[in-house]
């Protein structure tokens, strides 16, 4: 929470005078009281007119100074509370931005998009309604006790009386409320996860005739949510009354007192009407309360959600002792693996273990293996979207640690195995990879990648937009467009992470051959022999082990499973695919 | 320091349209225009949920009643008290006088409390049954209900809504229901005890009339603006957080963070005005709470002066303002929470409305074991009346036949095996499984005859072994690892910390899209069907996966009428029959040798010549 609230040191001036002008708000309701004790005092009890008149002209005037204050607060609050807001999700989304990939995958997407926009928004209500409303309730109720015991000390005493049964009170009840709140709350992030489940895995639960086995598992979760917030809201609806009660009882008082008072000439009518007064502010005050300690709890559950992602460690990509003279030169796309173990953090089983093999310039290496073998993890350490346990990988014979991580990830076009194209036009989509690049070049990659044809048929051509209210392409064109981004950046290293996998064998075996011209250093992941044949290397994975490598020949002699995997592909396409390249 | 003073006043203001806002309808009198389609259908609806403890509810509108009655009693009290006993000198009973003071109290304390407690309980009940009703209901729609709508706002229905319907019946009904009694009964008392200083503190009615609607008419088109932004936001936040890895790769985190701050500033901008100007609503409250009081005073002093009121009518009054303006300002502040609930119930009642999958005949008949005889003849189906997705489909298939299903995206091969699980009903021709007619069986005895591995894997949060489990609840742990060895998952989840006992998150993060396939193959296994649906079951498993587990299938499919729907051809060459869609026909049918030699749409997909043509018809 204090973290949090640091963040508002910025639009500490704004604030202060957001809390300057609820205190005049609040001078003037105070006064109230005091005024009509004057009123009755000095004016109907004297017979008086022009007092009545002169009080209650100042009241008029006073009315309208607290709403011109009340209006100033509004914005001083809000400009405070949407600053705050701003620069927390600005700090939360850069901090998530900077994170390595590891850490990234530690929270999951739909709860980091959360923390950005509901934990954020209801942090910044629990600010603006704190420095309007909140921060009130306590300074209504002292002041109110102080302004009784300045019109008449015997009789504000008995208000005061009060208090410590009060503050006694609400402290406990708060306490224990807020506690039961964070009960409510896990419970219905439990309910809401089953109906998540429910919806998603809806086909399933049909087909396997589960339907009352879930709505059986959902009643369960949902009566546990009834019982909590039953109970939760018990307590903070006996507040009230409670409190009602205590300053109820304290109005007898000093109806009681007032009365004696009175009769000796100790206190005046007016002073005894005042006092009661004041004794109902405080109870008008208090009734925000169960309000206050909702907000306020949902509010601590929120900023802890944020400083878990504040607090998660950075990415420590670029070394100290980064090697300035090597980073001078570009990168040629000589890749070499050096008894490579990689663990994911955290965990106990290995991924990949003790891997060795070396990458010329321009060389095409195609991984095969079974799934969970590695493949993805592999191709994974080259742009160092993880860190390798042991061994070194070297680029251009330079570890790659020592790399400027800009520079290293500049100098390789990437393809992930699944297709993730953004909302934008197909020019926009493709100049990603590459800002600066020219209509040209994006059109050259496109070309090299085999959907410059499919491109200019569309009805906007280049300008043609993707995404949610764009033009749907099939998985086979959005993976090609996908390669056609890597391609723009000129890259000296190609990862293709399984990303012809929707292309049919005749466009697979051009886009290989486009690949050969451009000449750089492409990794491969494939599960087609008829991709592996024109490889200079073939890395054959499993349970991250290296079993097997070399060319398509050499394999068909050495390795019994390649040869398994050839048979099962037999058949017209890999002779057709031979054909081509 | 002043420049900080200033800033706030500096922020350029969204260009918006007056007038578009949502009133505070009840405050000014004007007729809301409510976001909820029908009131009267959603509140009768409502009410029959609550009925359900009319006797408790009746308690608790009596105690309303009560409590505002007392409410209205204490000031009154008061009032009498400066008249008679502190003022005057006279009354004789006055401990008498105190005595009833303090039951009224006490009663006040107790009928608020009752009512309150009480209410929680009917309401939480209420929202219990309502959440329980919808969840089950969803599981009685037709699987075309999900098709049309997007997971996400079937999911906040569910928890949104609902929410908003809990929140309201806790509190904002009874305080609604409270504040019009206390309005009115103040209002009655004021007008007896001085009917001209009652008109004189209504001075402040019509302020408030113009001041709301000078306020909403701005505030609402500025939270429609804020809310645009904010979904804006949300959706730039979850493409770049889905697309990490290439932004990661590509080092572009600069210009998403560029892109971020340009849409994070629009919504500061816009939220920046509209919580401002709404924040003037309990500001406007507060000041016409002040003037009210003034007029009190004052005007009251006067009266006292020239005798036609008593002091203690002050007092009263001033309780009384207090008590009058507040439940207007709670109907304010009630009233947009009063909308959306009600509109929140209606989006809820609409579920209920959808029409359910047609019940099973009453003559419906359960099956017991089945030998696996499909026959489809002349089936044709079509969603919601449009073109036929199916046309004229005519095939059979033996006890324990492979059938496949080859044809390009959008062939009908799911639709097909929709039909058959009863998903959907043909709209001509008819299926019959062992001869009967598949409309006459029930749907339930149907689907627990057959098991199926579909397209949307689909894991839920609990361990590997609950998750295998799922396709038989009472089978042993033995059965369990024994369906996982024959579906080759078994070595991947002994590889994994905690093995069996490892926990999948609800989005089966953790684990290979490759791996959740097999889990569904063990959780089929273990079902132990007399049929078997595979739909696209191998194709994000590698071919080197699949040659591992090609003999579990085998063995699965074994005396078992499957049916497989695969893209990779090579996996069905052995299919007994292989049917050829395109465009919702059946264009060819037989093994794999007879196709090849008749030539045509098969052999030119095996041939890889046709995949691509048939993506972009898709």
């Amino acid at each position: 929470m204090v973290f949090i609230f640091s963040f508002l040191k910025k639009y500490r001036v704004a604030a202060i005078a957001a809390l300057v002008m609820m205190l005049i708000e609040l001078a003037v309701e105070l006064s109230q009281p005091l005024l009509i004790s004057k009123i009755i005092d000095q004016g109907i009890r004297e017979q008086k007119s022009s007092v009545v008149w002169l009080w209650g002209g100042v009241l008029v005037g006073s009315a309208v100074v607290a709403f011109i204050a009340g209006v100033l607060s509004s914005f001083f609050a809000s400009h405070a509370s949407q600053g705050f807001a701003f620069d927390l999700r600005d700090k939360l989304y850069e901090k998530v931005q900077s994170f390595s990939y590891e850490v990234f995958n530690r929270f999951a997407a739909s709860s980091l998009i959360t923390r950005l926009t509901g934990d954020v928004s209801q942090l910044q209500d629990t600010i603006f309604m704190s420095l309007r409303f909140m921060t009130r309730v306590p300074l209504v109720v002292v002041g109110s006790v102080i302004m009784a015991l300045v019109v008449h000390v015997k009789l504000g005493l008995v208000l005061t009386l009060t208090l410590p049964v009060l503050t006694i009170f609400l402290y406990v009840v708060m306490k224990k409320a807020s506690s039961l709140f964070r009960k409510v709350q896990i419970r219905l992030d439990g309910v809401n996860g089953v109906i998540q489940e429910n919806l998603t895995g809806i086909r399933l639960i049909r087909v396997f005739v589960r339907m009352n086995h879930e709505i059986g598992r959902f009643a369960a979760f949902s009566g546990d949510l009834m019982k909590v917030t039953v109970s939760a809201l018990r307590l903070t609806e006996t507040t009230m009354p409670f409190i009602l009660l205590i300053v109820n009882a304290g109005i007898l008082a000093v109806l009681w007192f007032g009365r004696i008072e009175i009769s000796t000439g100790d206190a005046t009518l007016g002073q005894t009407v005042a006092v009661i007064n004041y004794s109902l502010r405080t109870i008008g005050a208090l009734s925000a309360l169960s309000w206050i300690v909702v907000t306020f709890s949902r509010a601590r559950a929120s900023s802890q959600r944020i400083v878990e992602v504040m607090s998660a460690h950075e990415e420590t990509e670029d070394l100290a002792n980064a090697d300035t003279m090597t980073n001078s030169q570009s990168i040629q796309g000589g890749v070499k693996f050096e008894g490579i173990s990689f663990r994911y953090p955290g965990s106990n089983i290995p991924v990949l273990e003790d891997i060795s093999f070396e990458a010329k310039p321009g060389e095409r290496i195609a991984i095969m293996g079974a799934t969970g073998s590695g493949k993805s993890s592999l191709v994974g350490l080259i742009p160092r979207l993880y860190q390798e346990t042991e061994g070194i990988i070297r680029i251009d014979g330079v570890e790659s640690a020592k790399l400027e991580i800009s520079k290293l990830r500049g100098a390789i076009g990437y393809v992930p195995q699944e297709v993730l194209l953004f909302t934008g036009s197909v020019r926009e989509n493709i100049a990603w990879g590459n800002e600066h690049a020219t209509l040209q070049q994006i059109e050259q990659a496109a070309a090299a990648a085999q959907i410059h044809a499919t491109i200019t048929s569309l009805p906007g051509g280049y300008d043609t937009m993707l995404g949610q209210r764009g033009v749907n392409l099939s998985g086979g064109q959005k993976q090609r467009l996908t390669i056609a981004r890597a391609l723009v950046r000129k890259p000296a290293i190609l990862i293709l992470d399984d990303s012809t996998s929707a292309l049919d064998a005749v466009t697979e075996g051009l886009l290989l051959a486009a690949l050969k011209e451009i000449s750089c250093t492409t990794f491969l992941i494939t599960q087609k022999i008829s991709s592996t044949a024109s490889a200079d290397l073939i890395l054959l994975l499993d349970e991250g082990r290296l079993i097997g490598r070399g060319t398509h020949e050499e394999l068909l002699a050495s390795s019994q499973l390649y040869r398994k995997i050839n048979e099962s592909q037999v058949g017209g396409m890999v002779q057709h695919v031979q054909s081509i390249s | 320091m002043f420049k900080a003073l200033v800033e706030p006043f500096r922020h350029p203001k969204p260009v918006i349209e007056l007038g578009a806002g949502r009133s505070l309808g009840s405050v000014t009198g004007r007729k809301p225009k409510a976001k909820a389609k029908d009131w009267a259908g959603t509140l009768k609806q409502l009410w029959r949920y609550l009925a359900k403890r009319k006797a408790r509810l009746s308690l608790v509108l009596l105690m309303v009643v009560l409590s505002s009655a007392l409410a209205l009693l204490g000031p009154y009290m008061i009032g009498k008290a400066v008249d008679v006993y502190l003022e005057g000198t006279g009354g004789q009973s006055w401990g008498i006088f105190l005595l009833s003071l303090a039951l009224v109290y006490i009663f006040f304390s107790l009928t608020s409390w009752l009512q309150n407690i009480w209410m929680i309980e009917i309401a939480q009940e209420t929202i219990f049954r309502m959440r329980t009703d919808l969840f089950s209901y969803l599981h009685r729609l037709p699987i075309s209900f999900f098709n049309k709508r997007q997971q996400g706002e079937i999911m906040s229905r569910l928890t949104n809504d609902i929410e908003n319907v809990s929140s309201t019946l806790n509190s904002s009904a009874i305080q609604i229901f409270s504040s019009i009694l206390t309005l009115l009964g103040t209002v009655g008392v004021m007008l007896w005890l001085s009917p001209l200083l009652t008109l004189l503190t209504f001075i402040v009615v019509p302020l408030m009339a113009i001041g709301m609607r000078w306020i909403t008419r701005r505030t609402g088109p500025l939270f429609k603006e804020r809310q645009r932004n904010m979904g804006e936001l949300n959706g730039y936040i979850e493409e770049t957080l889905s697309g990490q890895r290439i932004i990661k790769a590509f080092s572009q985190e600069e210009r998403v963070i560029n892109g971020f701050r340009e849409r994070n500033t629009r919504i500061m901008l816009s939220g920046y005005w509209a919580q401002s100007i709404s924040g003037f609503i309990p500001k406007l409250m507060n000041g016409l709470n002040n003037l009210s009081f003034a007029i009190v005073a004052g005007v009251g002093g006067l009266l006292a002066i020239n005798g036609s009121i008593t002091v203690g009518v002050i007092i009263v009054f001033v309780e009384y303002t207090r008590q009058f303006t507040r439940p207007l300002n709670d109907l304010a502040n009630q009233w947009n929470t009063l909308l959306s609930a009600i509109a929140g119930a209606e989006r809820v009642f609409e579920v209920l409305d959808e029409e359910t999958e047609a019940k099973d005949e009453g003559a419906a008949i359960s099956l017991d074991k089945v030998e696996g005889a499909v026959r489809f003849a002349g089936v044709s189906f079509s969603y919601d009346g449009g073109a036929n997705t199916l046309q004229d489909i005519s095939f059979e298939a033996k006890p324990g036949e492979m059938i496949a299903l080859v044809g390009p995206t959008g062939a009908g091969k799911t639709t097909l095996i929709g039909l058959l699980s009863r998903f959907y009903d043909p709209n001509g021709g008819s299926i019959t499984l062992d001869g009967k007619d598949l409309t006459s069986i029930r749907r339930e005895s149907l689907r627990s005859q057959m098991a199926f591995v579909l397209q949307d894997l689909f894991l839920f949060k609990g361990s590997i072994r609950d998750n295998i489990r799922y396709g038989r609840l009472d089978a042993s742990d033995e059965e369990v690892e024994q369906a996982a060895i024959l579906a080759n998952a078994h070595s991947f989840i002994m590889r994994m910390p905690d093995g069996y006992e490892r926990m999948l998150s609800a989005d089966g993060s953790g684990i290979s899209q490759g791996q959740k396939q097999l889990l569904a193959i063990a959780r089929a296994i273990l079902a132990n069907p007399s049929m078997l649906v595979l739909d696209e079951a191998t194709s994000s498993i590698d071919t080197v996966t699949e040659i591992k587990i090609q003999e579990g299938l085998q063995a699965l499919m074994k005396g078992r009428t499957s049916f497989v729907i695969a893209h990779r051809l090579n996996t069905i060459r052995s299919a007994d029959r292989i049917l050829v869609l395109e465009g919702g026909r059946l264009l060819q049918q037989g093994n794999h040798e007879e196709l090849l030699r008749q030539g045509g749409l098969y052999s030119d997909l095996v041939q890889g010549k046709r995949r691509e043509a048939a993506e972009v018809e898709a």
